[in-house]
């Protein structure tokens, strides 16, 4: 086997691992709980929601808050990762340049927090 | 006198803006106020232009004379070049004149709707537009001058104008804009392909000398012919020559009074002092291949205009409709490009200035009368306003050209030019326009002395009879009209003093200058002819 | 963790060098409007209602201010004693600092300023006032400073992004009207897909050339010739669907009237002047300066795109009966003529775009000024026959919006006539005849678009305003006194430079774009 495919290796044997245990687990779990089956349990059940009615449906005006803010910070850590892991190499520069990015992020929730978007009324 | 006067022209032409201002500034409860203050600036400006005509040196009326050279925008080489000869002077005297007499004409009777302020205004911006066209000596400034008119006018047949105003005055704004825009066009080709550096200028220039004077001579035959092409295209929208010459009725129909006297006096003639001024001297190879074209338009037009006039109903619309067919006998004169037709030519525009000028303002003030122009209902004027019958008449016979008025000396030499062409222009061709064109003056008296017939003989209908409003020449009247009369009888009976002031002008527009012995190529056969602008674009390209 | 950072690292990555003194004016813009966010968070309940404005025409006039001495420095040639003299570039020559940037870093400073000067009234008026129009006004000019300024695909994306996010906020202010947020709606989705567009450009042009870097690129593309360019044309073309969007070239152009129709019309000055010049200035600094060596490949693209967009905004215009749609038609069909500069492809087009560019942003936030004014309260009065009579019943606005379309129509004495005129040289300049006089023939169908307007406010309006209506508008409503500024200065700017050109053209052939290497 060349030394190309045998590093694959290392992967597969991770990911043997990986399915053999949820395996395990779920077949364990399987083994020792009661089974009581309701119609209730089968529903597609999605954050809270009830799935109920036509596909098109309207949702709360509100959640926008939520996909905002999820934007603001998730798009923060995509760039906060890789910068945190070559610190040492960016040195002060990139220290202050991640505080400035921090810093304007942080303002548009101030922002949003004055203007009162945040309360859930 | 020696005194260094190249203000003169300057003052001259931005007085009329400055009246505007003022007029503008006055406010529009003091009417008498406006009125006179437009009067005394059209006068001062006509004073400086009196000035202009005794100062001015007609031993030397072939050059440029009052010229000033300043900086405008460096950067495309645009000079503020202005100056005046032989064949501007004409222009620039009749624009003086024909102003101030408008302005007396509306304080006697406004049209409606009122607004002084506004109308008056428009005219002198339109004065200073018109005397800036004739001055200038830069392709660019006149290009702005030239626009600079339009927009006057425009307002003028819209505000003022009869039921169809609207859609004339839009077709008189796009019609001529259509022109400018191609025109332009050829300017900036002329800029970028003539050369200047061979009289002494820049490489790139608009200067309207230096390209005169030959910087034009390197340029291909193909190009100049279609630089040729546009300027024709602008100028002629602005003659009106025959194809497109349809905005010209309706414009003049609609017009106000004093909107079609300018119409007809002056702005017509930018178009044919575009040709003289602009095409023929920078291209005359192009204007040589062109000619023959150009005379075919203009024959058909003294013919289609003259048709056209037979077939009017409307005294006002006859009356733009001749004017169709004088400009073309003007066109045909400038197309033989000889001296003589060109001159011809100048003179015609100054006659046709002063003649249909005249015409509109009867056919305005018999509108005011008779509150129709309606040649079916009109007659009898000889009874009811017997003096303006009279002035009619007197209009008509020196329109058709009868000797003696100056309407002949516009249209004889004409066609008598075209008996003789420049050399280059195939002979026959050109003879047989003449015959069309004497046909042309046949019916031109048909139909103005149908016209005559129809409106001053006779008499008068039910309708208008014992109608109080219905007076003879009023006393403004007679102050705006007696110079053009003056002055239609004056250049009929003593055409000499017009003919020496442009003849120079005319025969050094006609010349290339750019080295010293050069052959005149327009006067040998046409295969020669060309043969030898084609040498002179190789000596050219061996001294460069 | 600091004494890691104090530790010479061993592979330190190279910090680049930045000149401050070039990105002086984009600092105080952006920071300006990150600053005013601060302070309205901040302190929301104790600032005047004259604060904002009056910050962001200060910010706008010192985002100016300070490109004068940077003007001063790039045109000029080095010296013996100035040697840093001269265009230069910063951030590891990303941003470059040249003639061409400078002027549009001043071009969106006036534009900044005159349109808070116009918002001011309008927000107060529609009840929408707030600090978030100042606040995306300035951060758009950012973007657009960035986008005239980028010396590296990647940057000018970003400037693009920055300048057209806010815009789609903006253009969906009016969050009461229905069209508005059509409009920010509509905007904001082929925004989108052209932004993506434009990015698969400078992927395509990436893979074809091995880098972003303009500098870098037009080194490639001068010294390699490439055996199958197909890859790079391909980016080219994607590029320039992505700057026509922006510019509202046809086919890109349906976005346009809606959304001019639709947003706040102030908001509508703002994208027919900043937006427009910003992608005409992104679009010169690509196409002219990087892919000059590749110009007969794109020169035809550029001249067919300029015909059309020439004939169907002069031509379509004609039909059209509100006066904001038929602005956008015209907005359109400027964009023609600045193409037709582009198409040129010499420095002398590219001065006369320029010339163009500046000439008309001020002529164009004239306009909108007027057609804010006049159509009074609630947005939607913006048919012809609304502003029927307009020049009788308030002739301040009559006047001034004559000004305005007469230098739209090109006629002489108007900043607009030399724009037009300097344009067409241009193109004749490069033998471009055919376009030069498709050109010159649309500006005479353009024309009768704005006699129409002209007529309407001039002539029309007896049967429509009845005279005591008449009486009462003619006494009351006084203009604003910030659009009374505007009106001024953009009257101004219209006339003087109609009459004397001179020192803006000077101007606009100073800067000449250069890719400088920093």
């Amino acid at each position: 086997m060349s030394e190309f495919l045998r590093s694959y290796l290392t992967v597969a044997i991770f990911g043997a691992t990986g399915c053999l245990l949820v395996g395990a687990f779920v077949g364990l779990s399987a083994l020792v709980r009661p089974t009581r089956p309701q119609a209730q349990k089968y529903l597609t059940y999605e954050s809270g929601v009830d799935p109920v009615g036509t596909g098109w449906s309207q949702s709360n005006i509100r959640y926008y808050v939520f996909a905002l803010l999820f934007v603001m910070f998730d798009v923060e850590a995509v760039f906060i990762f890789p910068w945190a892991t070559r610190l040492e190499a960016y040195g002060y520069f990139g220290l202050v340049e991640m505080a400035i990015f921090i810093f304007i992020l942080a303002l548009g929730l101030f922002y949003a927090w004055r203007k009162g978007v945040l309360r859930w009324v | 006198m020696e005194f260094d006067n190249n203000w003169l022209l300057s003052v001259m032409t931005f007085v009329p803006l400055v009246g505007a201002a003022i007029v503008m500034a006055i406010p529009k409860a003091e009417e008498e106020l406006i009125k006179w203050a437009a009067l005394i600036t059209s006068l001062v400006a006509a004073g400086l232009g009196v000035f202009l005509l005794t100062d001015f040196n007609y031993d030397n009326a072939g050059e440029l004379q009052y010229v000033a050279d300043a900086q405008w925008i460096s950067v495309i080489n645009s000079r503020y070049i202005i100056g005046v000869d032989g064949i501007a002077l004409p222009m620039i005297a009749l624009t003086l004149l024909v102003v101030p007499l408008c302005i007396i004409y509306t304080m006697g009777h406004f049209p409606e709707p009122r607004n002084p302020k506004a109308l008056l205004s428009l005219i002198l911006i339109l004065e200073t537009g018109m005397l800036g066209t004739f001055i200038a000596q830069d392709l660019i400034l006149f290009f702005v001058f030239f626009e600079v008119v339009l927009l006057p006018m425009f307002f003028m047949i819209a505000v003022w104008g009869g039921d169809d105003r609207r859609y004339a005055s839009l077709k008189f704004f796009l019609y001529t804009m259509f022109g400018s825009a191609l025109m332009l066009v050829s300017f900036l080709a002329m800029y970028f392909l003539a050369d200047g550096t061979i009289v002494g200028d820049e490489a790139n220039t608009f200067s309207m000398i230096a390209l005169s004077d030959g910087a034009t001579v390197g340029i291909a035959r193909t190009s100049q012919l279609w630089i040729f092409a546009g300027m024709f295209v602008g100028f002629g929208v602005k003659v009106p020559m025959f194809p497109f010459h349809t905005w010209l009725p309706d414009a003049h129909t609609q017009a106000p009074t004093v909107g079609s006297v300018i119409l007809a006096a002056v702005l017509l003639k930018l178009g044919t002092y575009g040709f003289i001024r602009i095409a023929i001297p920078m291209l005359p190879e192009a204007a040589a291949a062109w000619a023959p074209f150009i005379g075919l338009l203009a024959v058909i037009g003294i013919i289609y205009g003259a048709l056209g006039c037979l077939a009017q109903t409307d005294m006002k619309r006859l009356i733009a409709f001749s004017s169709v067919a004088h400009m073309g006998f003007v066109m045909l004169g400038i197309s033989t490009l000889t001296d003589f037709g060109i001159n011809a030519a100048v003179f015609g525009m100054v006659a046709h200035g002063l003649i249909t000028g005249m015409l509109f303002f009867i056919a305005g003030s018999v509108k005011d009368r008779y509150h129709t122009l309606d040649m079916a209902r009109l007659g009898g004027l000889l009874i009811s306003a017997p003096r303006m019958g009279w002035i009619l008449g007197f209009c008509a016979m020196a329109s058709l050209g009868l000797p003696g008025l100056a309407g002949f000396w516009g249209e004889f030499p004409a066609i008598l030019a075209s008996y003789n062409p420049a050399a280059i222009l195939p002979e026959a061709t050109f003879r047989g326009y003449m015959v069309v064109a004497a046909l042309g003056t046949v019916l031109a008296a048909g139909y103005l002395l149908w016209m005559l017939q129809k409106t001053a003989m006779g008499t008068p209908k039910d309708e208008f009879v014992d109608n109080p409003e219905i007076t003879d020449v009023k006393t403004y009247e007679w102050i705006a009209w007696a110079p053009l009369l003056a002055l239609i009888l004056a250049l009929g009976l003593y055409p000499k003093p017009l003919f020496s002031t442009t003849d120079d002008a005319v025969v050094k527009s006609l010349q290339v200058n750019v080295m010293d012995d050069v052959p005149d190529c327009l006067n040998l056969d046409t295969d020669q002819g060309e043969a030898c602008f084609d040498d002179l674009r190789e000596q050219f390209e061996a001294a460069g | 963790m600091l004494n890691i950072l104090a530790q010479p690292p061993t592979d330190a990555i190279p910090t680049p060098d930045v000149a401050w003194s070039g990105l002086m004016p984009l600092l105080i813009l952006s920071g300006g409007a990150v600053l005013l966010l601060t302070i309205v968070s901040l302190a929301k309940d104790f600032i005047p209602r004259w604060f904002t404005p009056i910050y962001t025409v200060l910010i706008g006039i010192a985002t100016g201010v300070a490109a004068i001495p940077l003007w001063l420095r790039v045109t000029d040639t080095p010296s013996a004693a100035d040697p840093n003299n001269g265009p230069f570039a910063t951030l590891d020559s990303s941003f470059g600092v040249d003639g061409f940037s400078v002027f549009f870093t001043m071009l969106f400073a006036a534009v900044v300023v005159l349109v808070a000067l116009l918002a001011n009234d309008y927000l107060r008026r529609e009840d929408i006032d707030g600090p978030e129009f100042y606040v995306l006004m300035m951060l758009s000019a950012s973007g657009g400073i960035v986008m005239a300024s980028a010396n590296d695909l990647i940057v000018m994306f970003l400037g693009l992004e920055i300048l057209s996010i806010a815009v789609y906020v903006m253009a969906a202010m009016h969050s009461r009207r229905i069209e508005s947020q059509e409009a920010g709606m509509k905007y904001f989705v082929l925004g989108a897909l052209s932004s993506a567009v434009f990015l698969y450009g400078i992927a395509l042009t990436y893979g074809a050339t091995g880098s972003t870097n303009l500098v870098e690129i037009r080194e490639f593309l001068s010294n390699v010739i490439l055996l199958n360019d197909a890859l790079l044309l391909a980016g080219f073309a994607l590029l320039l669907v992505g700057f026509g969007f922006k510019v509202a070239a046809v086919p890109f152009h349906s976005w346009t009237p809606d959304v001019y129709q639709g947003a706040p019309t102030p908001v509508v000055g703002f994208m027919a002047s900043a937006v427009k010049a910003a992608a005409f200035a992104g679009m010169l600094r690509v196409f002219w300066l990087t892919f000059g060596s590749y110009r007969t490949d794109w020169q035809p693209v550029i001249y067919g795109l300029a015909i059309a967009t020439l004939l169907v905004g002069s031509f379509v215009a004609i039909v059209q009966t509100d006066v904001k749609r038929m602005l956008a038609y015209s907005s359109i069909s400027h964009a023609g003529y600045l193409l037709v500069g582009v198409q040129a492809a010499t420095n002398e087009g590219t001065a006369t775009v320029l010339f163009y560019l500046a000439a008309y942003a001020f002529m164009v936030i004239g306009s909108f000024t007027v057609i804010t004014l006049a159509t009074g309260p609630g947005d939607a009065k913006t048919s012809l026959t609304d502003i029927a009579g307009l020049a009788r019943t308030r002739p301040v606005l009559g006047i001034a919006l004559t000004v305005f379309l007469l230098g739209q129509a090109g006629v002489p004495f108007t900043s607009g006539f030399f724009a037009k005129f300097y344009v067409i040289s241009a193109a004749a300049d490069a033998n471009s005849y055919g376009l030069a006089i498709v050109a010159m023939l649309a500006a005479v169908v353009a024309a009768f678009l704005y006699l129409r307007i002209m007529m309407a406010i001039w002539l029309d309006g007896d049967e429509v305003a009845d005279p005591t209506e008449l009486a009462a508008a003619k006494a009351g409503i006084p203009v604003p006194w910030g659009a009374a500024v505007v009106l001024v200065v953009t009257v101004g700017f219209t006339l003087v430079f109609g009459l004397w050109p001179e020192p803006m053209i000077e101007m606009a052939r100073d800067a000449v774009p250069a890719l400088a290497i920093g």
